[in-house]
C-alpha cells in the first residue's frame, strides 16, 4: 500500500463548540479546530466557523458516526455527507474513530440497535479483516486522507487476539490510513483494561500520526471515564510526554465537549500541554495545571456522573 | 487463467462475508445486552457491562436535553434524568435523537409518570407541538381549542412499546 509521506502540519488546536465558540475566536494561538462533522451542515456553517476559515484557521471535520469498525461496509450516504463536509470546511485531512456504533438488523436477526457512541471492536482477525476492507471503501469515496482515533473502552472483549498497538499497525501497514492518538483513551485503557500505554506507544507506527488528542476525565470506582467534561490530568499528560519523546506530532488538539469552564482556564490547559510538548515533561508542565485545577470551579459533571 | 483469478477473488470476497457476519453476530449481541436489556454474552465481565450502558443512556440523555432542553425544563432535571434512564432501559434506539426524544415524552405521557399537573400538561403540549400531522395553529384561543380536541399520544406509545 503506498503511503504518501506528507503530513499536514496543524499545530495547536481546539475542539470547536457552540457553547465556547465567542471564547474560542478570542483565544490567541490557536492554529485549527476540530468539528464534529455530524453536527455541521454544508450551506448552514456557523458564523463563527466562517470567521476561523476566513482568518485562516484549519477547520477539520471528525466523523462520529461512521462506525468503521462495524460488521456492514460503510453507508455511500454517510460517506457523501463527510466528503461534502470536507469540501465546505476546505480541510485538509477528515478523521473518524476505530469502532463500531450500531448493530442488528437482518444478518444478526435482531432488532437494529443504534449505540448511540463509540464501542470497542473486538482486536481479531476477523474484525480486522473487516476494518481494512471499510477503510478502504472510506478512503476511496473520501477526497482528503482519512486519520483513524484509538478510542476510549469501558468493556473488554474476551479471546482478543492482538494488542492494541498491534491492531493499529497492521490496520495502518494495509490501508496507509493515517492514525489520530487520543492519549487520554491510551490512559483509559491502561486503568480500565492494564494495558500500558508505553508499550502500544512502541508499537504503533507513529510515522502514520496525524495529530494527538488530549482531553480530561475522571476515575471513580477504578473505572476511569473519559468525560471531556473535566480538567486535564497529570497521567494523561505523561502519556503525552511518553509520545513526544517519541515523535514530534504534527498536531494537537484539547477536546472539551461538557461543563465548560472559563475560556482562560482553557488557554492554561493548551499552554500546559504546550509546555509537556516543548519537553517540560508532564511534572514540570502539570506544577502549573495544579495550581489552575484549585482556582479552578467544582465541575457540576462529577456530580452528575456519579 | 481468467478462471483462477476469479476464484482468488471471489474467495477473498467470501472471506470477508463470512468474517463479517461472525462479526456482526458478536457486536449485535453486545450492544443488545448494553442497550436492549439481552442476557450478557459470554466471556464479558457483567460489572462492566452496566457500567458502559448507564454511560450509553447519560450519553443518550445528554443529546436528547441537547436536541430538546425543554424537556429537563419542563421535568426538572433529576425528574428528567431519571425518567430517561427507565425509558431507555430495554429499548435501544433506533433513528435520531430528535425521534427518541418525542418517543421519550410519548412513554410519559403513556406511563402517567411526571406525578405532577402542570408538568404533564406542558410535556403534553410539548409533544403535541411537535409530533401531530398538522402543525399547532397560530394565536392563542385556536391553539388552546386545537391542544384540546387533538387525541393524546397514548395511541402512538403502546405502538413504541
Amino acid at each position: 500500500m503506498e503511503r504518501t509521506d506528507t503530513r499536514v502540519p496543524l499545530g495547536t488546536g481546539i475542539g470547536w463548540r457552540p457553547e465556547i465558540a465567542d471564547g474560542i475566536e478570542a483565544l490567541p494561538g490557536i492554529d485549527w479546530v476540530e468539528v464534529v462533522a455530524e453536527n455541521v451542515c454544508p450551506g448552514h456553517l456557523p458564523d463563527s466557523l466562517l470567521r476561523l476559515r476566513a482568518r485562516g484557521t484549519t477547520v477539520i471535520p471528525h466523523g462520529v458516526s461512521l462506525g468503521l469498525g462495524g460488521a456492514e461496509r460503510p453507508a455511500p450516504e454517510r460517506l457523501t455527507a463527510l466528503a461534502e463536509r470536507v469540501e465546505a470546511l476546505g480541510a485538509p485531512l477528515v478523521t473518524e474513530h476505530i469502532a463500531f456504533v450500531r448493530a442488528g438488523g437482518t444478518p444478526a436477526r435482531t432488532p437494529r440497535m443504534e449505540a448511540g457512541h463509540l464501542l470497542p471492536v473486538p482486536r481479531t482477525r476477523d474484525a480486522l479483516d473487516v476494518l481494512c476492507e471499510n477503510v478502504r471503501i472510506a478512503q476511496d469515496a473520501l477526497p482528503v486522507p482519512l486519520a483513524l482515533e484509538n478510542i476510549a473502552a469501558l468493556v473488554n472483549w474476551p479471546d482478543e487476539e492482538m494488542t492494541e498497538g498491534r491492531f493499529l499497525a497492521e490496520l495502518v501497514e494495509r490501508t496507509g490510513v493515517r492514525l489520530l492518538i487520543d492519549v487520554a483513551n491510551l490512559h483509559t485503557n491502561h486503568v480500565n483494561r492494564g494495558e500500558d500505554p508505553a508499550v502500544a506507544l512502541d508499537e504503533l507506527p507513529l510515522e502514520a500520526l496525524a495529530y494527538v488528542h488530549v482531553a480530561g476525565g475522571v476515575e471513580r470506582d477504578g473505572v476511569w471515564h473519559d468525560s471531556h467534561a473535566h480538567p486535564v490530568t497529570r497521567p494523561v499528560l505523561e502519556v503525552l510526554a511518553q509520545l513526544s519523546a517519541r515523535t514530534a506530532p504534527p498536531g494537537v488538539l484539547l477536546e472539551r465537549d461538557e461543563n465548560f469552564p472559563p475560556v482562560a482556564e482553557l488557554a492554561g490547559e493548551l499552554a500546559t500541554i504546550g509546555a509537556v510538548l516543548g519537553g517540560a515533561g508532564a511534572d514540570g508542565a502539570a506544577d502549573g495545571a495544579a495550581s489552575r485545577d484549585a482556582a479552578a470551579r467544582t465541575p457540576r459533571e462529577a456530580v452528575r456522573h456519579g | 487463467m481468467a478462471d483462477a483469478r476469479e476464484t482468488t477473488a471471489s474467495a477473498a470476497v467470501d472471506s470477508t462475508e463470512a468474517a463479517r457476519e461472525r462479526l456482526g453476530l458478536a457486536q449485535a449481541g453486545l450492544l443488545a445486552a448494553l442497550v436492549a436489556g439481552a442476557p450478557a454474552p459470554a466471556g464479558f465481565d457483567r460489572e462492566r457491562l452496566a457500567v458502559q450502558s448507564r454511560a450509553l443512556t447519560r450519553k443518550r440523555a445528554d443529546v436528547v436535553a441537547k436536541v430538546a432542553p425543554e424537556l429537563p425544563v419542563i421535568l426538572g432535571e433529576e425528574g428528567f434524568r431519571s425518567l430517561f434512564s427507565g425509558y431507555a432501559r430495554g429499548r435501544p434506539m433506533t433513528g435520531g435523537y430528535r425521534r427518541d426524544a418525542l418517543d421519550f415524552a410519548a412513554h410519559v405521557l403513556a406511563a402517567g409518570g411526571t406525578g405532577d399537573r402542570r408538568a404533564r400538561g406542558k410535556l403534553r403540549r410539548w409533544w403535541l407541538e411537535r409530533s401531530g400531522p398538522v402543525p399547532v395553529p397560530e394565536g392563542r384561543l385556536r391553539r388552546r381549542l386545537h391542544l384540546l380536541l387533538a387525541r393524546g399520544p397514548s395511541a402512538r406509545a403502546s405502538g413504541t412499546d
